[in-house]
């Protein structure tokens, strides 16, 4: 096809376009001026003519700052927890729910327990802070039968890390469950009926048969969790924190937040952003390869 | 009978009495804030998260929580933003993903490389803003109904269904002289009413759901979603909001009514409206995530 063929192409698609445009439109106002306009990381905002470039003045503040350290180690440390106490629970829940021989039972359970994830994160910290109240929640008076003295989760600097990590486990079991269910159903019955004819048990099965088969599923979305590793949860951390906790919970998130726009700092805020965004993007990308390497897919 | 001669062995019923805890770990705690709720006045003191049944059943507490001015108009901008928000977000995915459902369409490479770059990097909370200000939008429905109009997950996820319409039928209204937007319009969408259906719920719940972008863009709280009322009054708990609140329903309601009743009634009133709509998520929702199997 020679140039001539491309503007016949243009031409004959016009209408496409047009119907696109709006699209193009939207996608370059919400998605890429806020890019241009994260420039201001590189620069000081002054209210009365132009703003004037400075470099990395913002991100020296900030990689100088003891306030940011902690926030970024906050982030790290809350979003390991939640990979290694959260993701394998949705892969032995897809397990369990495959043992189930009534498909009335399993499909009953399902619809029960992918509900907390269409919450807001504002009911579910409403939630959470009734549950765990102190002394009259219900957790505490749970515990209380068995000799606990009452304890003030939400506002306990031990437990708040884990409020989140529980939290989690309680929004999203079951949602996170779906594609593992997905991969296990589309496992052919008849390597399952070799290994009935072999003898195997149901136990033997499941482990030697059901997670090897979705092991390439686990690995793509571990890959992606990694990804997203920078995101600790803003919903979460903003709808649960409070004064008592906020140096154990703080993260990059709800700090860009209260520098920015609480304390208009916003040259600080954004570079605060930008510095995740950047390990995000690198994150994603390196996942992206690692991925394509292990399972022959990429991310995209 | 069986095989085995084992139907429900020791191992089955561990299985299945663990996952029936798990649903009802799940479930209780919204449970716990129905029966809260429900419950009348003069028991309202001994209800906590042990209370299974509402004791004194009553509606008073949805009444006087309804009778808030600030609950009432949050309920009806969050049915307005939804509606509006998710007509809008639809369409314009809608277009896109016709368009880009179109493998030879030149430029579609770069398009779908402008879709991939910004669901990977965004410019962020502080330039969002500014850009809002720029344009005049903070403190008007606008912000919160166009802010980041075309979901990029969604754009592809809404591709995916579009492919499956067969291309003769798209070919013959061509050739019929029928124009693109009548296409998509009278035959892409009305084919894909699945995909259709996942999409708005994916939408509509963003939008029930949304706080963030409300609070920080609109100033006027007569603008506030319910959300962001349920926010002042549950979680942060912002002293003057709800003393203001309180001193209302004492001069309207002859009776006090419970704080922790009033904070349950306004938790479920906003998950009503997600449970009315479960099973159709249930139905599409669910597909729609294996359809994407990016995360959201």
């Amino acid at each position: 096809m020679g140039k001539r063929s491309l503007r016949k192409r243009i031409y004959k698609d016009r209408n496409l376009y047009l119907l696109f445009s709006p699209v193009l439109i939207f996608f370059i106002i919400w998605h890429f001026i806020p890019i241009w306009g994260a420039r201001i990381a590189f620069q000081d905002v002054k209210y009365i003519g132009d703003n004037t470039w400075v470099g990395l003045k913002h991100f020296k503040i900030l990689f100088s700052s003891p306030v940011f350290f902690r926030v970024f180690m906050n982030t790290i440390t809350i979003s390991a927890m939640k990979i290694f106490f959260f993701f394998p629970l949705p892969i032995i829940l897809a397990l369990l729910l495959n043992e189930v021989k009534s498909r009335g039972f399993q499909k009953g359970i399902q619809s029960v327990i992918y509900l907390p994830h269409f919450l807001s994160w504002v009911v579910i910290a409403g939630i959470f802070i009734s549950l765990l109240a102190s002394p009259d929640g219900a957790v505490n008076k749970l515990i209380h039968l068995v000799g606990i003295d009452p304890i003030p989760f939400m506002t306990s600097t031990t437990y708040i890390r884990w409020v989140f990590v529980g939290s989690e486990i309680w929004r999203s079991i079951g949602w996170d469950s779906i594609l593992y269910i997905a991969a296990i159903n589309n496992i052919p019955l008849q390597i399952y009926d070799a290994a009935t004819v072999d003898g195997a048990g149901r136990f033997q099965q499941a482990m030697k048969i059901t997670l090897p088969s979705i092991l390439p599923t686990i690995i793509t979305v571990f890959i992606l969790n990694l990804g997203f590793f920078m995101n600790a949860g803003f919903d979460q951390v903003f709808n649960m924190m409070n004064d008592a906790v906020i140096n154990y919970v703080d993260i990059i998130d709800t700090y860009v937040y209260r520098i920015g726009l609480g304390k208009g700092n916003f040259s600080l805020g954004t570079a605060a952003g930008l510095f995740k965004g950047f390990i995000g993007l690198f994150l994603i990308l390196s996942t992206d390869r690692m991925s394509r390497k292990v399972t022959g897919e990429g991310v995209w | 009978m069986v095989v085995h001669g084992k139907r429900f062995s020791i191992s089955q019923i561990t299985i299945l009495t663990s996952l029936l805890i798990l649903a009802m770990i799940t479930f209780y705690p919204i449970y716990n804030q129905l029966v809260i709720s429900l419950t009348g006045k003069e028991y309202i003191a001994q209800a906590d998260g042990a209370t299974i049944i509402p004791h004194g059943f009553t509606l008073q507490t949805y009444r006087s929580v309804i009778a808030i001015p600030k609950v009432y108009r949050g309920l009806m901008n969050s049915l307005f933003i939804t509606a509006v928000g998710t007509v809008v977000n639809v369409m314009l995915t809608s277009m896109g993903a016709y368009v880009l459902s179109k493998r030879d369409l030149a430029g579609r490479n770069f398009f779908m490389t402008m879709i991939i770059i910004s669901m990977i990097f965004e410019g962020g909370l502080i330039p969002d803003y500014f850009l809002m200000k720029n344009m005049h939008l903070l403190d008007t429905y606008t912000s919160v109904i166009m802010y980041k109009a075309v979901n990029p997950y969604y754009l592809i996820i809404l591709m995916r269904f579009f492919d499956k319409v067969p291309k003769s039928l798209i070919e013959s209204a061509r050739l019929d002289g029928c124009s693109e937007m009548k296409i998509l319009f009278k035959i892409v969408i009305p084919v894909s009413i699945a995909g259709i259906a996942t999409i708005s719920l994916f939408y509509g719940v963003f939008h029930w759901n949304e706080y963030f972008r409300a609070m920080i863009y609109l100033t006027d709280e007569g603008k506030y979603p319910l959300q962001v009322v349920l926010r002042e009054l549950i979680v942060s708990m912002e002293k003057a909001s709800f003393i203001g609140s309180m001193n209302f329903l004492k001069m309207t309601t002859s009776s006090s009514i419970d704080i922790k009743a009033i904070k349950a009634a306004l938790i479920i009133l906003a998950i009503v409206p997600i449970l009315i709509f479960y099973p159709f998520v249930l139905k599409y929702y669910v597909k729609g995530k294996l359809q994407g199997a990016v995360k959201e």
